[in-house]
């Protein structure tokens, strides 16, 4: 078994298919957090090994998170996901430090080439 | 002083708002169909401007029962964007999302299918939005959205209360969808944003 992944997205749904993906794949799913603010303290409570952030969520977004998560530990590992159209939030993101993106609607074998990567 | 005066024919803007229509509506329309696996048919974009009593009627029916999917629209364009799913069609989409094509769509929305249709709201304005950015040259940035089912007329009050605080009037860019997403994708941009769209493209 690989090693465990946070999932943060304020949509069930798409945790639903994020968890699908990464399980099918036989990775380990951490936990799962719904908003930014969530996802900063179960990530300090968890330690993962990758965390999948979305970027628009309510309470805190993801790119706030993000910073958050990397000045806490500057060597976290964090995709963002977001939605086609957020290539400046994108850009933001990266330059914060997250490792890549992935873009909705998923498409599997993205994800995991992601995942994967960002995992080296 | 806005360039569409509500009194007056503003067909050579109208011609251009459907345009704007016409790029954003292919954009969603290939996000639907790569998000259900189906083939998704957009009709050809309708700008409307309506008076306030007109609204219920203007899109479905007043008494039609829909859900509808609401975003703000924010940065250089602010507004409005509606996904409005007839009933049964949004019952359809769930259950091709959650693997139970065949569930009855009748029956009402669960919990996890009422997520999956805030999500498809959000995969198809974000494509929608994205290419009305590449096309102007204007950045946008929906919100995070929120589902209600109730009558075309209810949903569609709020982007009219919202557009009513600056005129008496509605003027929507409504793209059609049929097939397995039987709706429609509305984007209404406050009056200052239809300006600057029409700016951009040399009007």
């Amino acid at each position: 078994m690989k090693k465990g992944i946070l999932i943060v997205d304020d949509a069930a749904f798409m945790r639903m298919v994020i968890k699908n993906i990464l399980t099918k794949a036989g990775y380990e799913v951490a936990g799962e957090a719904c908003d930014g603010k969530q996802a900063v303290s179960m990530y300090q409570e968890l330690k993962p090994a990758l965390v999948l952030l979305d970027i628009t969520m309510p309470e805190m977004d993801g790119i706030e998170a993000l910073k958050k998560i990397i000045d806490a530990d500057s060597s976290a590992k964090v995709v963002m996901c977001s939605a086609l159209g957020q290539s400046s939030m994108l850009i933001e993101a990266l330059q914060a430090g997250a490792k890549d993106y992935i873009v909705k609607p998923f498409q599997p074998d993205r994800v995991l080439e992601a995942v994967e990567k960002a995992m080296k | 002083m806005s360039k569409i005066d509500f009194n007056q024919d503003n067909e050579e803007y109208f011609d251009v708002l459907r345009e704007i229509g016409n790029v954003g509506a292919s954009n969603a329309s290939a996000a639907l169909a790569q998000l259900l696996g189906r083939r998704v048919e957009v009709h050809v974009p309708k700008v409307k401007l309506l008076d306030f009593q007109e609204i219920g009627k203007a899109i479905g029916g007043e008494e039609q029962i829909m859900t509808g999917i609401y975003l703000r629209v924010e940065g250089q364009i602010n507004g409005s964007m509606l996904l409005l799913l007839k009933k049964q069609a949004a019952a359809r989409v769930a259950g091709i999302l959650l693997g139970d094509p065949d569930r009855d769509p009748k029956a009402e929305l669960t919990e996890i299918e009422c997520s999956a249709l805030s999500e498809v709201g959000n995969i198809v304005t974000s494509a929608y939005l994205n290419a009305i950015s590449t096309l102007t040259g204007l950045k946008t940035l929906p919100s995070v959205p929120s589902l209600c089912v109730d009558m075309a007329g209810a949903i569609l009050s709020v982007p009219a209360i919202e557009f009513g605080m600056m005129c008496d009037k509605l003027l929507l860019i409504e793209n059609r969808f049929s097939g397995t997403t039987d709706g429609y994708l509305v984007l209404v941009p406050d009056i200052d944003s239809y300006d600057r769209m029409l700016e951009a493209l040399g009007m």
